[in-house]
């Protein structure tokens, strides 16, 4: 049973739909922008953040848009955008067939704020609003885009940070693969926050040194990398099982061919080119695909000093170099739960153009990265076959392989 | 029917102004006789229509009270005896 990538959706700090996240990607332009007013929140280093652009959820009733914070206002756009190149309907998805699955790193992390802030300074529940913990549980995302769609069937909201979206479709993959579903609409979404950023600034995996040049953050595999830049958004695909999609004439955007997640137990926040090499080399398994039948690799890499250079330890213990890389990261900045799917969209979209978009901030690679094909300039190329890993805190290794429909 | 008493004008303006603000209403329906559900107000509605209420005019409403509340006019007694026992 083939599974086909049939709508896709996004909101990223390029774009607010994939179109336009995907010019800019074009365009060479950064996400990414200084936010000197962090300055007042204590022991933050990280003055940079990559928001998505204004966007309208007024068309929602009031009781649909009351629990949503933003993370589930732009996982609600970015499914309405993917359903409708999917052309499915509300009324489609009302089958015990069709599975949602979203998630987002925690609850909205705004929301976690206030609601904290108020309980400590009431010392208990008095004055809460009805709607805060409707924000604040794990599964709001899923439970917020559900009820934008109305939807009654079966709904799953993984959770496991960066790694979230691109777990949430491999598990759509698996289980259309079994024959429990016939459609997955997955995905994941996260939003700003100056915290989001100091998770990262405790554990001196943000980018601190460039401040006042925000335009030269976020540079993946770069010698003068000093970490990541968080940002936020949604990316949602529509996964269907080839029966399904031949049944109602659905247009074809690509093949998940496979995907693996494996944990990497010996570390909390230090993921290894051993284990990330591991659950490539299943991906590439599972999706019985060789690996020098790959024409591209999007990496993670999220412009931290240990992390890239591991991933590119492991690209090149398993690619040797044979397949281009490139991380989108220094263009969007890292979107947690929503990069996963936000990057499988980008590659969709450079199979679809025959152009694989470079690193972005790429001026002199990092020796401990080196001995892999590096993009720093755009490539026109067929690109048949496409890797693309996610990794994230907890030892979560996810990784992807897709291919044109 | 929680109070008879005529409500202070200016509290029944704050209170629409509340309800068009925080529940999206057009101020034309804000009319005392309104029902609560009419409104398109639903349960999760009126525990926040009751923390606005005691934010905006620093009081404490007896929360079993919610319940009972139908219309508006119920709404603008509540807050007006929650008010003049506050004082």
């Amino acid at each position: 049973m083939k599974v086909f990538v049939t709508g896709m959706g996004a909101l990223t700090s390029l774009g607010t739909d994939v179109e336009s996240t995907f010019q800019g990607l074009r365009d060479g332009r950064t996400g990414v922008r200084a936010f000197p007013e962090w300055k007042q929140h204590n022991g933050l280093h990280s003055l940079l953040g990559a928001p998505v652009g204004e966007y309208s959820v007024a068309h929602l009733p009031r009781q649909t848009r009351r629990a949503m914070s933003r993370m589930s206002e732009m996982a609600s756009l970015a499914t309405f955008q993917a359903l409708e190149q999917a052309a499915l309907s509300k009324e489609n998805l009302n089958s015990p067939r069709v599975l949602l699955i979203l998630g987002s790193t925690s609850g909205s992390p705004e929301t976690l704020e206030t609601y904290f802030k108020k309980i400590i300074e009431r010392g208990g529940p008095e004055g809460q609003v009805s709607t805060s913990f409707f924000k604040t549980m794990n599964h709001s995302v899923a439970a917020n885009v559900a009820a934008a769609l109305e939807f009654n069937g079966a709904l799953l909201s993984p959770s496991c940070a960066c790694a979230t979206s691109t777990q949430a479709v491999i598990l759509g993959w698996e289980l259309i693969k079994a024959g429990l579903y016939d459609v997955v609409v997955a995905g994941g979404a996260d939003e700003l926050h100056y915290m989001s950023a100091g998770v990262f600034d405790i554990v001196q995996a943000a980018s601190r040194g460039y401040n006042d040049k925000p335009d030269e953050a976020s540079r993946p595999f770069d010698q003068k990398r000093d970490g990541l830049v968080v940002s936020e958004g949604a990316g949602v695909v529509v996964l269907e099982s080839e029966a399904h999609a031949q049944a109602r004439g659905a247009h074809r955007l690509a093949e998940i061919k496979g995907g693996a997640y494996q944990c990497d137990a010996s570390h909390m926040t230090q993921s290894s080119a051993t284990t990330m090499a591991s659950v490539m080399r299943l991906s590439l398994e599972r999706a019985g695909v060789k690996a020098e039948e790959v024409d591209y690799l999007n990496a993670h890499a999220t412009g931290t000093v240990h992390g890239d250079a591991e991933e590119a330890k492991a690209i090149q213990n398993v690619f040797q170099n044979t397949v281009p890389v490139s991380s989108l990261k220094g263009h969007f900045g890292h979107s947690l739960a929503a990069c996963g799917t936000v990057e499988l969209i980008c590659s969709i979209k450079m199979m679809e153009h025959g152009l694989l978009i470079p690193n972005r901030n790429l001026a002199i690679v990092d020796p401990e990265c080196s001995g892999i094909d590096l993009l720093k300039a755009p490539r026109q190329t067929p690109v048949k076959t496409v890797v693309s890993n996610n990794f994230a805190f907890g030892g979560m290794n996810t990784c992807l392989v897709f291919a044109q429909k | 029917m929680l109070n008879q008493d005529p409500v202070d004008p200016s509290l029944i303006q704050q209170i629409n102004d509340l309800m068009a603000s925080g529940f999206e209403i057009p101020p034309e329906k804000l009319v005392p006789s309104a029902a609560l559900k009419e409104l398109g107000l639903d349960s999760l509605d009126a525990v926040d229509m009751l923390v606005y209420i005691e934010d905006k005019f620093g009081i404490k409403v007896e929360g079993e009270k919610l319940t009972s509340l139908r219309t508006l006019q119920d709404v603008y007694n509540l807050a007006a005896e929650a008010v003049s026992k506050s004082k």
